[in-house]
């Protein structure tokens, strides 16, 4: 699973560093390392809506720094299960 | 005969003498179309009254100059103007005055300061000098023609009598000031300049006796750097802008997310994003083959342009920029010292992120901050171009 959080400027100024800070901490303390990789992007096209995350070729969705622990479950941990 | 094509780079600083708020030395830096003029003048004294001789001095000298005054009607002109001093009863400052034109032709004009340090092959070249009197005043006329990587060298008396006293009996004097420039071999006016003065100032051990100052002019080849920012307002524009971008011979630089997406998709090639929080108030850097730098837009723009302006007013503050690595910092460190020239392209396009109420207000529109980019670049002696599409 490929997880890409948006740095461009306007998530930039809506968290991307506590988002990806966040996940990077949850992955590590899941031992999900080998299952899921965290990756940074340039603007992934929905600007006005940041935080932006994309899973692999899912839809891009908004991620707030006070929603990362439910977007973990529900989306990555959630979705390794399915 | 053909225009030059060369650059002429110049940096000046000065030291103020110990507990003094204000320098009696001036400089003052004219550019036209066709010629460049440098006056550096010393006012008599210190303090208020010596910077106010020097800048009525440069200030007369500069306009009369540039306007086709001959030097006879300004020198007359200064010396008529110059408020008399109470207690020496004269009015006096020295000057130095350097005219280049653009075909590189080059008038050096000295009155009273040490004489000027003219530096070829790193080694002092010496001027024959006219000496013409006017008024019982001596004034020494030199000419010629510059090389590329010559340096000229014009100071204050502060330079040359630095230490004097402490460090030194008779100060640094005049051969050894041209012993240390001939073994200084540096790209830039700024560095030059900044290493003479520095040393001024430990010969002083931090306390200036007396004003010091100094201008550099150094004649180099022109470096360009092209930076890429804002996709065009017309999408079809973005094969032919990433075509330009690539046609430039300089350096390249990208800026902004969908800047970057751009280019690597007509190159076809990748945009490596990383995680490398260097500054937390900017968004981490990018690369895509072939392209020297790729950073984020507006913030990191933004934060390069307070560095610059910090720059233009602590001049210490180039070695901080120049040993960070963060987008802003290495975009600030490449228009410092990695340029003459920046042309600009431009995209119109409006990101609509950027009209959030919730967007820091001077970000609201890219192009504003490009104006300001623009405006601090020139400011500091970059030819800049621009081309919106």
């Amino acid at each position: 699973m490929v997880v890409q959080v948006c740095i461009g400027s306007a998530c930039h100024l809506k968290g991307s560093y506590v988002v990806i800070q966040k996940l990077k901490s949850l992955i590590e303390e899941h031992n999900l390392g080998d299952f899921v990789e965290l990756k940074s992007s340039f603007c992934l096209g929905e600007c006005a809506n940041g935080v932006s995350v994309k899973i692999d070729s899912q839809k891009v969705k908004t991620v707030l720094p006070k929603d990362v622990e439910k977007f973990f479950e529900t989306e990555i941990l959630g979705g390794l299960e399915r | 005969m053909k225009a030059n094509n060369y650059y002429i780079d110049i940096a000046t600083h000065s030291l103020n003498k110990y507990k003094e708020e204000l320098c009696g030395d001036k400089v003052e830096i004219f550019k036209t179309s066709d010629r460049t003029i440098i006056v550096l003048a010393d006012g008599l004294g210190s303090g208020i009254k010596a910077n106010i001789l020097a800048t009525l001095t440069t200030k007369i000298a500069g306009t009369m100059l540039k306007k086709g005054e001959s030097i006879k009607e300004t020198i007359d002109t200064i010396m008529k103007t110059l408020p008399v001093c109470k207690i020496r009863k004269i009015a006096y400052s020295t000057f130095g005055i350097i005219e280049i034109d653009k075909y590189n032709n080059c008038t050096i004009i000295e009155y009273d300061n040490p004489p000027i340090f003219y530096i070829r092959n790193g080694k002092i070249i010496n001027l024959n000098k006219n000496v013409v009197m006017y008024d019982n005043k001596k004034v020494k006329f030199s000419k010629t023609v510059l090389l590329e990587s010559d340096a000229l060298i014009l100071v204050s008396d502060g330079v040359i009598h630095a230490g004097v006293g402490h460090v030194l009996n008779y100060g640094w004097e005049w051969e050894h000031v041209a012993e240390y420039l001939e073994k200084q071999y540096v790209k830039t006016a700024e560095e030059l300049n900044r290493r003479l003065i520095d040393t001024c100032n430990t010969l002083y051990e931090g306390s200036p006796g007396d004003d010091t100052t100094s201008v550099t002019i150094k004649v180099r080849t022109p470096e360009i750097i092209e930076v890429f920012t804002g996709p065009p307002e017309n999408p079809k524009d973005d094969e032919y802008l990433v075509r330009k971008l690539m046609e430039g011979k300089g350096k390249k630089i990208v800026c902004g997310g969908t800047a970057a997406k751009i280019v690597a998709r007509e190159l076809d090639k990748e945009v490596k994003t990383s995680f490398d929080y260097i500054d937390l108030d900017v968004p981490p850097i990018a690369t895509i083959d072939g392209i020297d730098l790729v950073t984020e837009g507006v913030l990191t723009l933004k934060k390069t342009i307070d560095k610059l302006e910090e720059y233009k007013v602590y001049k210490i503050k180039e070695k901080e920029i120049s040993a960070k690595k963060d987008g802003a910092s290495l975009l600030a460190n490449m228009f410092l010292n990695e340029c003459t020239h920046v042309n600009f392209l431009v995209g119109k396009a409006i990101n609509p992120a950027h009209q959030n109420p919730d967007f820091p207000i001077e970000m609201s529109i890219k192009l504003n901050i490009v104006d300001q980019l623009i405006s601090v670049l020139e400011s500091i002696g970059k030819i800049v171009t621009i081309n919106y599409i």
